[in-house]
């Protein structure tokens, strides 16, 4: 599996999202800390879920760092996340 | 000192800190750049730790806030968030009330500039 299915996998079982897309920016951060050869080091999530709603700011952001895991955080270098609740 | 005491002394002793990668004058990656610069927009003095310079601060910060990136900004001591939660923040005035609450210094005319210009 890519990292981008991974995510996708993980955010999907978590959450059960209405809507879910997982942009990989990698290209655009091409030459700059992080990146890595074959891409999928910058990645962008646009996530709308019920599930989160309930909760603070950080608290979606947490819930969506436990989903992924602490292996998937480590190996991508940056995460942009849009949530839509 | 542990890396965990230096944190706790640095968000104690400055009313607003950024974690970021590199400085303020020089930023090292895009995400702390942005946040950086809207600090520096609306005028809030606030200290900033270069995560880059000491690998125990840079892995301690994580593990202190339970957030598994930079940036990271503390008001008053209290985590508010990355460079999202901070976009969000701005653009909707939140971080204004935030910084009202706090009784934090900054220019709301140009709070109102960056709103204006994303909007």
């Amino acid at each position: 599996m890519t990292r981008s299915e991974k995510i996708r996998d993980r955010l999907a079982r978590a959450f059960a999202p209405r809507h879910l897309e997982v942009i990989d920016e990698s290209e655009s951060h091409r030459g700059h800390a992080g990146y890595q050869d074959g891409g999928e080091s910058h990645f962008r999530v646009v996530i709308g879920a019920d599930a989160l709603q309930p909760l603070s700011r950080i608290a979606r952001h947490r819930a969506i760092h436990n989903a992924l895991g602490k292996d998937l955080l480590n190996e991508i270098h940056a995460l942009a996340l849009v949530i839509r609740v | 000192m542990s890396a965990e005491t230096q944190i706790k002394d640095t968000i104690e002793a400055n009313d607003v800190v950024l974690f970021m990668k590199g400085t303020k004058m020089m930023p090292q990656c895009g995400f702390s750049s942005r946040v950086a610069g809207v600090l520096n927009f609306m005028g809030v003095e606030f200290a900033d730790v270069n995560v880059l310079a000491d690998e125990e601060i840079r892995q301690g910060i994580k593990a202190f806030s339970d957030w598994p990136t930079i940036p990271q900004l503390y008001v008053k001591g209290e985590f508010v968030g990355g460079c999202d939660i901070v976009t969000e923040m701005t653009l909707s005035g939140e971080l204004d009330t935030l910084f009202d609450d706090k009784g934090v210094g900054y220019s709301k005319e140009a709070a109102d500039k960056i709103r204006a210009a994303n909007a």
